[in-house]
């Protein structure tokens, strides 16, 4: 595991950064500047951070309502993307999408508030780049819950009918808002479906940044080599409510403490470090602060940006408007 | 000594006429996302999954297509199911169930079968952007074959709520999210939720303020806006008239006609999107029912044609409040 010391550094440097980019959206909520729901992807970060290496430029990554994580993990703008949470002009879409739909061109990224419904999209771009004879990759992140909507059984039977490079990657966190996976599905695990299609599947420890960081490659060079559609299912926890104001009255106080206390995987990488020698507290303390700054910085920015000006409600309907 | 005021929330008044309906027949059952354990995401059905068991109050997966249209079957199997689509922007992925089986089998079937089935939903703005804040009620209205209720006041919520369950006709209802977390002494009208059954008929407006100026039309969350907004103009002189819909479908022209006869002008405050849909409708009616030269002056506020931005101030300038209802009245002034 020690040839890996400098990966794991660069994991754990981004994990954090995803963390506090996550940390400064919750100051936006009780001064209302993000004035609707915020769903953050606090203690899913090993999941966003393993699967960003393997990602290219000309990949195609599309995403939930939690998509801040994925958004980070493909390259899109720190800045433009906290502006845009935060509903400001020099936003990634002029403040018009808002936390839940970022579009950005430039890395092929974008996300959709409806559940199961980014996966068609990703199936587009797949389609595309099979057409051209690229070996660019299209990403469908999803949730749990998503995996019960029709369009996902859709998209992987099409996928594996015509041999796209769809890969679809699962961040099961065994909720959707309060519903339990195990209570409304009927396999244990979502990875075993992939053999119906005779796709590529398999589950992956989603709190391990290096296990989530090699079930990418495979799953990578299956989809990049022509092998068709795979589907990576990523087990994590989510800390926060779904959306924050949610009660979370469904996962019990001792529930929530121990999933913390327990599953955090910052906390397991900088353990992991430590153990190897590949760190010391006090060089993991300095990260730690100058990743929170770096984002405080970043935070105060964006807070001095102004917001759309009304007279441009309008704009952007139409082409040429 | 006064009995004090029985005030609840919105949310609450919704989920009395479920619990009521569901004592008084169990034929009634409620599917949906996260209506059963957690209670709903605004809690109205709380409490519901512990008093009437999981079969008859059942969590449902992700899965809108499949679970409207069970809804569809256990109508025709005789049952009165209420299926919950959290928000009605999430219909997108089920609309083939609403509007191809549950409002046409009722026609089709030359009336052999009847679907008494409700589909609830909350539209409304709670400044979560453009896939999270529609009203679509005018879109539902369009489809034929389907009640649309959209109530405004705590007792219509739960009057037209247990309508809907005892009607043998399809029924969309569609709360407002603006609404539903908010106690019922906030709404200037009709504030009271009375403990017992009972239910309010579909398609008969209320004239909610008497005017005599300007016949003011609306329904769902905006009512409460018009009607604040009418309160704030009084002093400037005009004399409003506010009459709330209730229902879109069936809608009661006579009311507004009756209305407008007096008044002479009309103003339709809707936060549904403003072309093709309750705005103008209710104008053409209008004109149909009385003749254009009943009307000096017509004006239409609602949702401008474009999905709802996420930024504040965008928000603010789009959708329809009691400030910019005050505005739009003093425009035609
Ligand atoms: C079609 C549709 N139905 C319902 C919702 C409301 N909703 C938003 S997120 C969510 C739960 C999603 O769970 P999951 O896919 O596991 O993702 P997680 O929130 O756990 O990341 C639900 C039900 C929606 N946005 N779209």
């Amino acid at each position: 595991m020690t040839a890996n010391k400098h990966a794991l550094i660069d994991h754990f440097r981004m994990m954090l950064d995803m963390r506090h980019f996550e940390e400064a959206c919750l100051e936006g909520v009780p001064t209302r500047e993000i004035h609707g729901e915020l769903h953050t992807g606090i203690g899913q970060e090993a999941v966003a951070a393993g699967l960003a290496p393997w990602l290219r430029r000309e990949d195609a990554l599309v995403s939930t309502h939690r998509n801040h994580l994925h958004a980070l993990a493909k390259g899109v703008d720190r800045e433009k993307l906290l502006a845009e949470i935060f509903e400001r002009e020099n936003g990634l879409c002029g403040g018009r999408g808002g936390h839940m739909h970022p579009f950005d061109p430039a890395t092929r990224f974008s996300a959709t508030g409806i559940v199961g419904s980014s996966i068609p999209v990703a199936l587009g771009f797949a389609y595309g780049f099979k057409m051209e004879g690229v070996s660019d990759v299209a990403v469908a992140v999803i949730g749990d819950g998503a995996t019960n909507t029709g369009a996902f059984h859709e998209c992987l039977n099409m996928a594996a009918a015509w041999n796209l490079p769809l890969l679809v990657i699962v961040e099961n966190n065994s909720y959707a808002i309060s519903v339990r996976f195990s209570d409304v599905s009927a396999t244990p695990t979502i990875a075993e479906r992939a053999a119906a299609y005779r796709a590529w599947g398999r589950c992956v420890d989603g709190t391990d940044v290096e296990e989530v960081w090699k079930a990418c490659g495979e799953a990578f060079d299956h989809v990049r080599g022509g092998g068709g559609p795979a589907l990576l299912e990523a087990s994590c926890f989510r800390f926060q409510g779904h959306y924050e104001g949610d009660h979370d009255t469904y996962r019990s106080r001792a529930e929530r403490k121990r999933i913390r206390a327990e599953h955090d995987p910052l906390t397991l990488t900088e353990q992991r470090l430590l153990d190897a020698g590949a760190a010391t507290q006090e060089e993991l303390k300095r990260m730690r602060e100058a990743s929170r700054s770096e984002t405080a910085a970043l935070l105060a920015t964006v807070r001095a940006a102004p917001m759309p000006d009304a007279s441009g409600l309008h704009r952007y309907s139409f082409v040429g408007v | 000594m006064t009995e004090p005021v029985r005030n609840v929330r919105f949310s609450q008044a919704i989920g009395e006429a479920i619990a009521g309906e569901m004592e008084a027949d169990d034929r009634v059952l409620l599917l949906g996302e996260d209506v059963g354990r957690s209670g709903g995401v605004f809690g109205v059905t709380r409490g519901l999954q512990e008093r009437f068991g999981e079969q008859r109050v059942r969590d449902t997966p992700i899965s809108e297509m499949a679970f409207t249209g069970m809804g569809v079957g256990l109508a025709m199997a005789g049952y009165r199911p209420i299926v919950e689509i959290m928000f009605v922007d999430f219909v997108g992925v089920c609309l083939e169930q609403v509007m191809n089986a549950m409002s046409k089998i009722p026609y089709m079937s030359g009336g052999n079968t009847r679907v008494p089935m409700v589909l609830r939903t909350a539209g409304g703005c709670i400044g979560s952007a453009a896939q999270h804040s529609q009203c679509l009620w005018g879109t539902f209205a369009h489809l034929p074959g389907m009640i649309v209720v959209c109530p405004s006041s705590p007792y219509d919520y739960k009057g037209l709520m247990a309508a809907a369950i005892q009607s043998d006709d399809p029924v969309i209802y569609i709360e407002n999210k603006r609404q539903l977390n908010k106690m019922s002494n906030t709404h200037p009208v009709d504030a009271v939720v009375p403990e017992g059954r009972y239910t309010v008929p579909f398609g008969k407006a209320k004239v909610v303020r008497q005017g005599s100026d300007l016949t003011l039309v609306t329904i769902s969350a905006s009512v409460g806006d018009a009607l604040r907004a009418a309160r704030l103009l009084e002093p400037e002189g005009v004399s409003i008239e506010v009459i709330d819909l209730r229902t879109l479908v069936p809608l009661d022209t006579e009311t507004v006609a009756a209305s407008v006869a007096k008044t002479g002008r009309l103003l339709v405050v809707d936060e549904d999107f403003h072309s093709f849909g309750m705005s103008g409708e209710v104008v053409a009616r209008v004109v149909e029912a009385l003749g254009p030269q009943a009307l000096r002056q017509v004006a239409r506020h609602a949702m401008p044609d474009i999905p709802l931005p996420a930024a504040r101030t965008l928000e603010e300038a789009a959708v329809p409040s009691e400030a910019s209802i005050i505005e739009a009245v003093r425009k035609m002034k």
